[in-house]
């Protein structure tokens, strides 16, 4: 059996994996938080374009209306709460987006149920043919999106203001905070960058994967490996370690005897990735 | 502002009609309106609830049942103490609810049971308590391999395989591939089912186990695909099973392949959720009537609802299964001296019923004294969707499962069946 048309169909998934590493790596970068609601946002956000459509609105509304509702809680979060654990450890900080996760979940199953719905674009109709496998343009505008939106915070991140404060924040935050770097204001725009990639991750998934709230919610973990493979500091490492993640479970289909189990492969490979990358660091701390 | 009173008098006419004729009145017991008031009957039940899905819609019904039996007089005057508790899908907890509600509670009969690991974990000890139980939904093997336990509802692998029937009767299927999930006693049990099958008929058949859990549906169904087969055979949870027909559209395959599944997608909401390029081609087995159906018991079974259950209780299969274990059990006590109603008249009751019809079953339902295992409900119909509704296109139809040989001898040698 060949392998091909199982990478062309990881690769739709693992677009939005990759979509979802960097929009990790922002907010991390920026403000030290590992956002574990990241997934809960995109999902509710899907879940007003499904409502929306359902109204019968046009496409055009409800996807920007998704990506602003997933913006918006991010925003709200980023701006109320995340500041009164900004002075905490990095866990605590993670471990305090659990509660948006937790709260948001539980909202969805009461307004939308756990049955999964279905969220369709007019692109999941057109594909082009590869290998004998349908390469949906939802899939390849996913890949593109990843691409384009990496790229463009790699110019933010360079070459505007908010791009250096954002990286003075990342290396020192009481430093920066000395040399005058408005530190909520940069933090609050790491937030609602975060908001962003997660409403279009959100979207891009519920198509791809199934809209679901546990479930999308959930769909963060392989996007936590993705971002400790790109050692939560590369962009761009991030990504292709999305994609790859993507592709590498979907390349375990025909493997017989690990088939059933390859829904682990994300959690493995961010096993794997910590221990091998944390024993790296602490060898680069040796050094100093 | 003025009050339209031919307009009044017509909606207040309408609304008495749509009160009066939406389901007949709720008839339970002897259905004389009077609380029962005697000494409670103490009849258990376990549930997996919380965990990973609510199971208890099963209970939730048998409770109604018993609750609409109880103001209508009751097992002759005494009145039904429904003692249900939450496994919250632990193993572990299942046990200790089991010794609970047996030994401390002192139950005579657990009736509607609804769990994916109670089985496994009580069956023996309900044998060696003597206690039996007339359960709502058995999900694995073990729930159809008990001494104590008979279920009302076909299991997963029996529906399987009576949607497989249909394949072969109907869509003259040649090759099949059986995606299942790899849980133990559930998916390789109605898969190697399918492969029992296939080689006693001569068709060709394949089976994919596939994490439940996994994000990436289009590649189990590439998977799937690859063999070229006629009908595709589905018995996952319904919240895996509309996933895997998205893939399955957006790949094309609804135009070239039939897919069909097991009861567990038998749900209301799937023909509108998957949509109209499911139209025609998507066949699921039901283990029971259709839940709209307008034959006498299914309209009671509503009419309980309405009246003694909760408006947010859903109206499911589950629901269905756990009326009729209500039911059964009321039937078996009713045969009893209100006196002497204890755990052992109660199971000797109930190992003699026999021909329990209802228009919610295909078949009339019996226990199996005396049989070391249970399967009584192995009879079901096929429905298909259609412009966002199930149409049920087929009568009823004995499973083929070849592992119902000892169950069908049984029924033979009873005068159960022909």
């Amino acid at each position: 059996m060949t392998f091909l048309p199982f990478l062309i169909s990881g690769l739709g998934i693992g677009a939005v994996y990759a979509l979802s590493g960097v929009g990790l790596v922002i907010l991390f970068r920026a403000t030290g938080v590992l956002n574990f609601a990241f997934g809960a946002f995109g999902a509710i956000g899907a879940h007003c374009a499904w409502q929306l459509l359902e109204w019968k609105m046009p496409l055009a509304v409800a996807i920007p209306a998704a990506v602003v509702v997933s913006t918006a809680i991010s925003f709200l979060y980023g701006r109320i709460f995340a500041p009164m654990l900004s002075h905490r450890d990095t866990v605590v900080r993670a471990v305090g987006t659990l509660a948006p996760a937790l709260v948001l979940i539980a909202l969805m199953g009461i307004i939308w149920g756990e049955l999964p719905r279905r969220l369709q674009f007019p692109t999941d109709q057109m594909f082009v043919s590869l290998f004998g496998v349908r390469l949906t343009y939802t899939r390849i505008i996913a890949i593109l999106l990843a691409v384009v939106m990496v790229g463009a915070i790699t110019l933010l991140l360079n070459r505007t203001r908010l791009g250096l404060d954002m990286r003075a924040l990342a290396n020192d935050r009481d430093l920066s905070a000395i040399l005058g770097v408005r530190i909520l204001y940069t933090e609050t725009a790491a937030w609602v960058i975060t908001g962003i990639f997660s409403g279009f991750a959100g979207l891009l998934l519920a198509d791809l994967v199934r809209l679901q709230g546990t479930f999308l919610t959930l769909l963060v973990i392989p996007a936590i490996a993705a971002a400790i493979l790109g050692q939560l500091r590369s962009l761009w490492e991030t990504a292709v370690a999305g994609l790859l993640i993507g592709i590498a479970e979907a390349a375990l289909t025909p493997v017989g005897w690990i088939s059933p189990y390859r829904a682990a492969a994300p959690f493995i490979i961010a096993l794997v990735a910590v221990t091998i990358l944390g024993s790296t660091a602490k060898a680069v701390l040796k050094d100093r | 502002m003025r009050i339209d009173m031919r307009g009044l008098v017509i909606g207040l006419g309408l609304t008495l009609f749509s009160a009066f004729s939406a389901h007949a009145a709720a008839s339970c017991g002897d259905n004389n309106g009077k609380a029962a008031t005697g000494e409670p009957i103490v009849i258990g039940a376990i549930t997996g609830k919380t965990g990973p899905d609510d199971f208890s819609n099963s209970t939730r019904a048998a409770n109604a049942y018993f609750d609409c039996l109880n103001a209508n007089g009751g097992i002759k005057g005494r009145p039904v103490k429904y003692l249900v508790e939450d496994d919250q899908w632990n193993p572990e907890t299942a046990a200790q609810l089991a010794a609970k509600l047996v030994n401390d509670e002192k139950a005579v009969l657990m009736v509607g049971n609804s769990s994916f690991v109670e089985c496994g974990a009580n069956a023996d000890f309900y044998k060696k308590s003597g206690i039996l139980v007339v359960a709502g939904v058995g999900v694995p093997r073990e729930c159809f391999f008990a001494e104590n336990y008979a279920a009302t509802n076909a299991g997963p692998r029996v529906s399987t395989l009576g949607a497989m029937g249909y394949a072969l009767d109907q869509l003259k299927a040649k090759s099949v591939v059986c995606i299942g999930p790899n849980i133990p006693n559930v998916g390789t049990w109605s898969c190697d089912g399918i492969k029992s099958l296939a080689k006693e008929k001569g068709f060709t058949a394949e089976t994919i186990l596939m994490d439940p859990g996994t994000a990436d549906s289009t590649s189990i169904i590439l998977q799937a695909a690859a063999s070229k087969p006629d009908v595709i055979i589905l018995g996952l949870p319904k919240g895996v099973t509309i996933p895997l027909l998205t893939a399955a559209e957006e790949q094309g395959l609804n135009q070239t392949i039939k897919f069909l599944s097991a009861a567990s997608a038998y749900d209301l909401s799937v023909p509108g959720t998957i949509g109209a390029g499911w139209d025609g081609n998507f066949y699921v087995n039901m283990e029971f009537n259709d839940l709209e159906a307008a034959t006498p018991d299914n309209q009671n079974w509503l009419a309980v609802m309405d009246k003694y259950g909760q408006s947010s209780d859903p109206r499911d299969t589950f629901a269905q299964a756990g009326y009729l274990a209500a039911r059964i059990a009321e039937k078996a006590l009713m045969s009893l001296d209100p006196k002497d109603i204890t755990r052992e008249s109660t199971s000797a009751a109930i190992r003699q019923v026999k021909g329990f019809a209802s228009d919610i079953f295909c078949a009339p339902w019996y226990f199996g004294d005396g049989q070391p295992r249970h399967n009584a409900n192995s009879t079901t119909r096929m429905a298909v969707s259609e412009g966002g509704k199930w149409k049920v296109i087929s009568d009823c139809a004995p499973s083929p499962d070849p592992e119902l040989a000892d169950i069908r001898a049984f029924e033979k040698s009873a005068g159960l069946a022909p």
